[in-house]
């Protein structure tokens, strides 16, 4: 039986790789990547990847990120003959709910909401959101903070170069901090399940 | 390797190891903890992990809890939420790897990294890295860690050991003289107490004087370890960082502990065969057959007992094995003897991907025992781990696993978000703040 090679796995690794790394992987790299046993086996791989467009060779026959690598064109699956089948070309670009609404894993975080303070903005208490940390707050941002030892979630404004909290809520003020702020994280998606 | 070669750092390899790793975590994620004294470990009754804060008030690891207490008052004892420290574990791993992929999960709480080489790349030098690494961690995940940085491994994890909590030592190789010269020979991780009294006995005081030998001296006293530590020590690496996800295991071992102990005949079997179900789960994951079973018990007395027994042909089938360690059970169990842990060891381990089957198997019957574990598996892919389980398990829920007060699970495990089963939860830590 002829092996048939998976050419949507090892983009999917590839282009993982080259999001992170913002190069081509070398092949010591690969073989570990494909978790294949011997670097041989990436060589044999590789025109098949040129080919593809997931890699190209230059004069001196080094490898670069290609067109595909590159997210620039779509990917029409793995099929062996014939014409590709609309399903996977539909398919091979999507993203699963988990990368929409979490863009750095490492550094993400779920809060449950309890306070009522941002209901103007849609988030409600029970409400689960998710919160990035060590990303640098912009204003309109809401935000997790620790306020004056206080922990709390609110809009992130600067009102004429001095940072203030607003709550979408009218019944909680303004707070401008006085002593400490500590930005713990920006939220940057809301969950509510139904069922 | 040449005298000129070592003064420009041949290698550099990072150790990093998470301060007071558990009770990190749970401060990380608990603000109001922050600056309090905390341990981990609260379902066992045993300290498992004292933040910095409760180690100044003199609790030490493994105190029993009460003791502790005792110690210092406003302790707080959190049950261990292993769960949530691994998820902090991978991350960890995961932005090491952003600057390097040679990266060696040493345990759940310390990594090696292999930095040659990446100079360029991150435009700075290697302690320059090591910093960045160290911020990462700290602004992404709220932990610090502490880094050695060193021409070998075992170097590496001796720096890092230097300067804790939040430190990061370099021992330069050029330095090794001044380093080693008064250092004790425990800190060398790899000289447990008998090496190091078998070195006194020959004259050995400090880690130098070791270097200073003849490498044919020390691999007479200490064979082949003790020739690549010799290396190791004077900064020529021996030891690779391992990248590769271990695959090779030469045993696969599990054991839990529940409290009170128990003579429960058939709740201490349960126990057993559930450890045996968990290890034949890891053994499959990692492609394995072992030929090799050992079951053991410990009483309340700490006192252990077990047996092994061997297959004629390895096997990775949990129903086969559940009948072979229900009979050793029965040759140790002693009635009337009050048991605190049970546990199995899978040795002598094989790649699954060549069977040869004996003359007389029954080969039919050994295809669909394979064709069950294939069941077992892909349920428990979709519902859990032990959703799908051996009958015998139910006696488990005789008694809880650890019975003392409540409040012995995490709290992650109790309060569940909506959808989530107290099997599956979502793999994102909860950050338990009032907002």
């Amino acid at each position: 039986m002829a092996r048939s090679i998976d050419f949507q796995s090892i983009l999917a690794k590839l282009r993982h790789f080259y999001r992170d790394a913002k190069r081509a992987p070398t092949f010591s790299e690969m073989k570990t990547l494909f978790g294949y046993r011997s670097k041989g086996g990436v060589s044999v791989l590789i025109p098949h990847l040129v080919q593809r467009g997931i890699f190209r060779k230059d004069a001196g026959g080094r490898l670069s990120p290609g067109k595909l690598l590159e997210g620039k064109i779509r990917l029409l699956g793995s099929v062996q003959a014939g014409f590709p089948s609309p399903a996977e070309e539909e398919l091979t670009d999507t993203l699963s709910l988990d990368e929409f609404l979490i863009r750095k894993p490492a550094a993400s975080y779920l809060v449950k909401v309890t306070g009522d303070s941002m209901t103007g903005a849609g988030i409600f208490p029970g409400d689960l959101v998710i919160v990035e940390r060590g990303r640098e707050a912009a204003h309109g941002d809401i935000v997790v903070a620790q306020v004056d030892g206080q922990w709390t979630m609110k809009f992130f404004e600067k009102h004429k170069g001095q940072v203030v909290l607003r709550a979408a809520n009218p019944k909680y003020p303004l707070i401008r901090p006085q002593n400490e702020l500590v930005i713990g994280g920006v939220v940057v998606a809301n969950v509510r399940k139904y069922h | 390797m040449s005298a000129s070669t070592i003064n420009f750092f041949p290698a550099s390899i990072l150790h990093v190891d998470c301060d007071a790793f558990f009770s990190s975590v749970e401060q990380a994620l608990r603000p109001e903890l922050k600056g309090r004294p905390v341990v981990t470990g609260r379902e066992r009754g045993i300290v498992a992990c004292a933040s910095y804060e409760a180690k100044a008030l003199g609790v030490k690891r493994p105190m029993r809890i009460f003791e502790a207490r005792k110690v210092c008052r406003d302790l707080v004892c959190l049950p261990s939420d292993y769960e949530t420290y691994s998820l902090y574990s991978r991350r960890m791993f995961e932005i090491l790897r952003r600057f390097t992929p040679a990266v060696e999960e040493y345990s759940i709480d310390e990594a090696f990294a292999d930095l040659s080489g990446l100079r360029r790349l991150h435009r700075t030098g290697y302690a320059g890295i090591a910093w960045k690494i160290k911020e990462q961690v700290r602004q992404e995940l709220a932990l610090t860690v502490s880094a050695g940085l060193a021409a070998s491994k075992i170097l590496s994890k001796m720096a890092s050991k230097e300067k804790k909590p939040d430190g990061f030592t370099v021992f330069r190789t050029s330095q090794l003289d001044r380093i080693l010269d008064r250092m004790d020979l425990e800190r060398v991780c790899g000289f447990g107490p008998n090496t190091v009294a078998l070195l006194r006995k020959n004259g050995v005081r400090f880690v130098r004087d070791y270097t200073l030998r003849p490498e044919a001296w020390a691999r007479g006293l200490l064979g082949k370890t003790g020739a690549e530590l010799w290396h190791e020590l004077r900064g020529e690496s021996v030891y690779a960082v391992e990248t590769a996800p271990k695959d090779d295991y030469a045993s696969i071992s599990k054991c839990k502990t529940f409290t009170p102990p128990s003579g429960d005949r058939d709740f201490v079997r349960a126990q057993l065969l559930r450890n045996l179900e968990s290890a034949f789960i890891k053994l499959r994951r990692h492609g394995l057959r072992a030929r090799s079973l050992t079951v053991f018990l410990r009483d309340r007395e700490f006192e252990t007992v077990g047996l092994e027994a061997a297959w004629d042909r390895s096997t990775a089938s949990t129903v086969e094995a559940a009948g072979l360690a229900a009979s050793l059970f029965d040759r140790i169990f002693r009635p009337g003897f009050d048991y605190r842990l049970t546990g199995v060891v899978l040795s002598k381990l094989e790649s699954d991907r060549t069977v040869q089957y004996g003359l007389f198997d029954d080969v039919p019957r050994l295809e669909s025992l394979r064709a069950v574990d294939r069941v077992i598996d892909s349920a428990n892919a979709v519902y859990g781990k032990h959703a799908l389980h051996l009958g015998t398990g139910l006696w488990i829920a005789r008694h809880r696993q650890h019975l003392t007060e409540r409040g012995d699970l995490p709290s992650r495990k109790t309060e569940l978000l909506k959808g989530e089963t107290f099997r599956q939860r979502l793999n994102v830590p909860v950050w338990q703040i009032k907002v």
